[in-house]
């Protein structure tokens, strides 16, 4: 099936001719059915609505808030904004006060969405000091709109009159609709400084409707769990209505269930998440039988003796050196011998094993998805392993936001795939500017030097709204200025490693990435959250969270703040670190944690964590000063 | 039993071991089979309870299709293929045997990972291993002794057999009439006995879920490990039966299998049963009960007979192993967008319920 689409707009006009009458969104109901909405029925809807927001005085152009969390009526007022030929401003229902009138005002919004009264509680106290802000539309179809505020139901059927009168202003709407318009103005809160709008352009998402490397169908299911405001469900909720597959919302409370129910082929999801479910099937595994449990382990053994020659064979071993052809072929003969000898084991035990693991997640799932922050290595290669391909891309808000995804071909675990069509890509040298890849001068190409990640494409952003120095900072000649660090690995695929702001430079000059020292000892199941600091100081030391789970296995009870001041935890993260961080497991002297203090709280969303659970380095520096300046007082 | 009795160089081989002490398995090999026996059929029957017979009679045309190609295709196939190879009489009605046996429980596993109906195959296999107390006695008593082309009937072939060695060796009277007849009650008696731990199974299963999903996986691995093992301790100690066997002999513990799936999906897609019944019943019918057949030739047949009918069933178990997993993989590439159509469709309707309405999966799919 064949769409032609310039814009989102048409996007989803397109699906409705398409797709029709098949299943385009479906929410969990409070009986035990899922309500579908289908994508006529949703092309309908927001041409109602376009028509009655047009009516309130929408204009193309227009900047249009939508505060509200994953819903069908959010994909409906999406649709509506779209038609009029408006962006949306979207923000989920946990936005503060603050925010609401930091970008409400910066973004000039005259109409915004309110997905119910607790938001709408939030919109109140400032509304005073929005000028701009004329009208507020109620989306919860379960409470009432209070007075001054407009219903969504209300109009809708506003505008259904209007359009059975003739009204055709939406289509009049949609026909100026230019490819350099914004689709949407989004607010990146980030892990540092103050929010950010990052304008999208209807070219830039159809470029990466048209260029995602992964197959997907109308006989797909995708649960959606992310938030949609943030870029990545985003793009994953128009790819689906693009391929005509039906997106069923779920959440964290339901999504055991909802696995089973809904039978996903496909999830998207930040490293969190896989890291969650990975812990409960780990978990499901010791408490089972013994002989389970035996079964489990024997199975995951063949599975990885399998899976680690087969991605040899193929070439899908992770290269950061330029393996000598001579011993690539011997390698590749024994992994040959070993991938015979194995096979059959493997089949066995992977059909009766390892899919029973497989069905804890509905049993269809094609690939997991993951993005929005690095898999940590182990979690990687679990789900791999386990035959749950992951799919791990990586991108950011600023390039609406894929630059580089894995497929199904190009798997190779530790990275986040080859870049996608029609971008470029050139590592540069923070320090001197020197492009270091693709430059010839270097050996191969400079490939297996790292640099920091500067990408050119039809999904860069426009800019940041009304903020051009920060968009000069990072924007230069069509170049976008990441801030990762990353090398291309010799299977030409990029591998993410840090970022610029976050590497630690000790007094020495020696530069410290502290992410792979923090992925290696979240490894440890004693070990809730670290962060690593040592910015400006002779050795590296750490703050972390002990977890609360995990001191629970071994028969140590209590509450972080409990577990942070026991001696007995304090001792056995002490044995952690140490048998993490050596020579033996590649950790340079400079690397090793010289000394750590144990955090009374976890680290929250919101406040030490940004939504997509990265940590907010400055935040946490800034929290936690005393216990770094502890650590450090030997030193002066 | 001391005298030689053979039909051909294989059976020869066979018996000349016999004589020699130590048939085709050893003394310790011997509980180890029986051993097997009993755990994958614990193991299978740990799988089952009473609610999958209920079900089996919920669809009638399935199992109907299903009881037509497992006791109909696939004896007849099995009879067809020994008078077509002029498989030596020991040999044919060892595969005849295996033809009229029940599916065995890696059927289910099969018709699972080929997109097939898990339920359906489950219903077949629990339906036909009932049925088999009689159906299994019942054909393999006709077979032996139908004649065809004016070809004696095996039972007749193994009559003059014994008849012709018995008065070489002198030990009976010539003039007395030996007769060959197919231990009908001894079968009978080893199909019920290994019934017992299918019903411990079960039992199982309703007391101990947990218990039973272990019974599950270790008898699905321990099958394997064992008759892996007993391969090669046979190959090692016996290699030279492997040269010896004729090409006949080994194309006919293949083709039984592969022309059961043949059949079997044939047959289904014939009287138009879905694509996932089409594959479900195929493998349901090419699967058979491997290890019964060694129960029942080792419960109901002495020696040197019970060494020369054991081979084909060994080879047919071995064999079937590999046929069907790559018939397993065609399947699953070659059902993808039909069993999808199916999963998508089942799945909204389940879940929407009173909101579900026509189209919203796509293409109809049948059933």
């Amino acid at each position: 099936m064949s769409m032609n689409i310039k814009n989102v707009a048409d996007l989803y006009a397109e699906a409705a001719r398409v797709y029709g009458d098949r299943a385009a969104f479906a929410t969990r109901q409070k009986g035990k059915h899922w309500k579908p909405i289908t994508f006529q029925e949703l092309y309908e809807a927001g041409l109602n609505l376009a028509t009655a927001l047009i009516k309130l005085g929408v204009k193309p152009r227009d900047h249009v808030g939508l505060l509200s969390d994953n819903r069908e009526e959010w994909i409906t007022s999406d649709c509506a904004v779209q038609l009029c030929g408006a962006a949306d401003v979207p923000r989920g229902a946990d936005v503060t006060p603050d925010e609401i009138k930091y970008i409400l005002d910066h973004c000039g919004a005259e109409v915004t969405f309110v997905e119910n009264l607790a938001v709408y509680e939030k919109l109140k106290k400032v509304q005073s000091s929005l000028k701009k802000l004329k009208h507020v539309i109620l989306m919860s179809r379960e409470e009432k709109a209070p007075k001054g505020v407009h219903s969504l139901e209300e109009l809708l059927e506003e505008g259904r009159k209007l359009r059975e009168k003739g009204n055709r202003k939406a289509e009049e709407h949609m026909a100026g609709i230019k490819p350099d318009d914004l689709f949407t103005l989004i607010y990146t809160s980030g892990t540092t400084g103050t929010p950010k709008g990052v304008m999208l352009t209807h070219a830039n998402i159809i470029s990466q409707l048209t260029r995602i490397p992964i197959k997907i169908s109308p006989l797909d299911r995708v649960l959606s769990i992310l938030p949609v405001w943030h870029i990545f469900e985003r793009v994953f909720e128009m790819y689906a209505i693009y391929n005509g597959c039906c997106t069923y919302y779920t959440n964290v409370r339901n999504l055991g269930d909802d696995l089973k129910a809904v039978r996903p082929t496909f999830m998207g999801s930040a490293p969190r998440l896989w890291e969650n479910i990975h812990a409960k099937i780990l978990a499901n595994v010791e408490k089972a039988h013994p002989v389970r449990r035996a079964l489990f382990h024997t199975a995951y053994f063949f599975s990885r003796m399998y899976q680690g020659s087969l991605y040899f064979i193929t070439g899908r071993k992770i290269d950061l050196h330029g393996r000598n052809p001579i011993i690539s072929a011997v390698l590749g003969l024994l992994h040959i011998v070993r991938w015979v000898v194995v096979l059959p084991f493997y089949g066995l035990f992977n059909a009766s094993v390892l899919e029973r693991l497989r069905l804890a997640a509905g049993g269809d799932l094609k690939a997991s998805i993951s993005g929005g922050g690095a898999l940590p290595p182990h979690i990687d290669e679990f789900f791999n392993y386990i035959g749950i391909p992951v799919l791990e891309g990586y991108g950011m808000t600023e390039t609406s936001p894929v630059i580089a995804c894995r497929t199904f071909k190009d798997l190779v675990i530790g990275t986040v795939g080859k870049i996608i069509a029609d971008t470029e890509l050139r590592l540069v040298d923070p320090a001197t500017g020197e492009i270091i890849y693709p430059n010839k001068k270097h050996k191969h190409g400079g490939r297996g030097i790292k640099g920091e990640i500067h990408v050119r494409g039809p999904q860069v952003m426009k800019g940041y709204y009304r903020n051009p120095e920060a968009t000069k900072k990072v924007l230069n000649d069509g170049w976008m200025n990441t801030g990762d660090l990353g090398m291309v690995t010799f299977n030409d695929c990029l591998k993410i490693m840090g970022r610029t702001k976050d590497t630690i430079v000790l007094i020495s000059g020696e530069n410290v990435e502290p992410v792979p020292i923090e992925a290696r000892l979240l490894e440890s199941p004693l070990i809730d959250n670290v962060m690593v600091v040592g910015q400006d100081k002779k050795y590296l030391t750490a703050l972390i969270v002990p977890s609360e789970e995990g001191f629970k296995e071994v028969g140590i009870k209590g509450s972080v703040e409990k577990l942070s001041k026991d001696e007995k935890v304090r001792a056995m993260i002490a044995e952690v670190l140490k048998q993490n961080i050596s020579a033996e497991t590649g950790f340079k002297a400079f690397e090793r944690l010289q000394d750590f203090r144990l955090v009374p709280k976890p680290f929250e969303v919101g406040d030490e964590l940004t939504n997509l659970f990265k940590l907010k380095r400055h935040v946490i520096t800034e929290k936690y000063k005393k216990l770094i300046e502890e650590m450090y007082r030997s030193e002066k | 039993m001391n005298f030689f009795f053979a039909t051909s160089t294989l059976t020869q081989l066979i018996a000349d071991k016999v004589n020699h002490g130590g048939g085709l398995i050893n003394n310790l090999e011997k509980p180890l089979l029986a051993f097997m026996v009993f755990i994958i059929m614990f193991g299978m029957g740990a799988t089952l309870s009473l609610k999958d017979f209920k079900n089996a009679l919920k669809r009638p045309k399935g199992m109907l299709v299903g009881f037509l190609s497992q006791f109909g295709i696939m004896p007849a196939l099995a009879f067809g293929l020994s008078l077509v190879l002029k498989l030596d009489p020991q040999n044919a009605i060892a595969l005849i045997l295996v033809g009229c046996l029940p599916a065995g429980s890696t059927s289910n596993m099969f018709a699972y990972f080929s997109r097939g109906d898990l339920a359906l195959s489950i219903s077949m296999t629990s339906a036909s291993t009932l049925m088999a107390i009689i159906m299994t006695p019942l054909l393999l008593v006709f077979y032996s002794n139908l004649s065809v082309f004016g070809i004696p009937s095996l039972a007749e072939q193994m009559s003059a057999e014994m008849a012709k060695i018995a008065s070489a060796a002198g030990t009976v009277d010539p003039a007395a009439t030996i007769k060959f007849q197919i231990p009908t009650k001894d079968i009978i008696a080893s199909l019920i006995l290994v019934l017992v731990p299918v019903i411990g199974g079960m039992i199982l299963l309703k007391k101990s879920p947990g218990w039973a999903k272990a019974a599950e996986d270790t008898a699905g691995f321990m099958g394997v490990i064992v008759i892996l093992f007993l391969l090669m301790s046979v190959v090692a100690r016996h290699g030279d039966l492997l040269v010896a066997t004729d090409w006949k002999i080994y194309a006919a513990a293949i083709l039984v299998g592969l022309g059961g799936f043949k059949f079997g999906y044939l047959f289904s897609w014939a009287i138009k049963c879905p694509p996932r019944w089409r594959r479900t019943i195929s493998l349901e019918t090419g699967i058979q009960n491997g290890p019964l057949a060694f129960a029942i030739v080792m419960l109901s047949f002495k020696e040197p007979l019970m060494s020369q009918m054991l081979w084909l069933p060994i080879l047919y178990a071995a064999f079937i192993v590999c046929t069907s997993s790559i018939v397993t993989l065609i399947y699953r590439k070659v059902g993808k967008e039909d069993y999808e159509l199916y999963v998508n469709e089942s799945v909204q309707r389940q879940l929407f319920g009173h909101f579900y309405r026509h189209g919203m999966s796509g293409p109809k799919v049948a059933e």
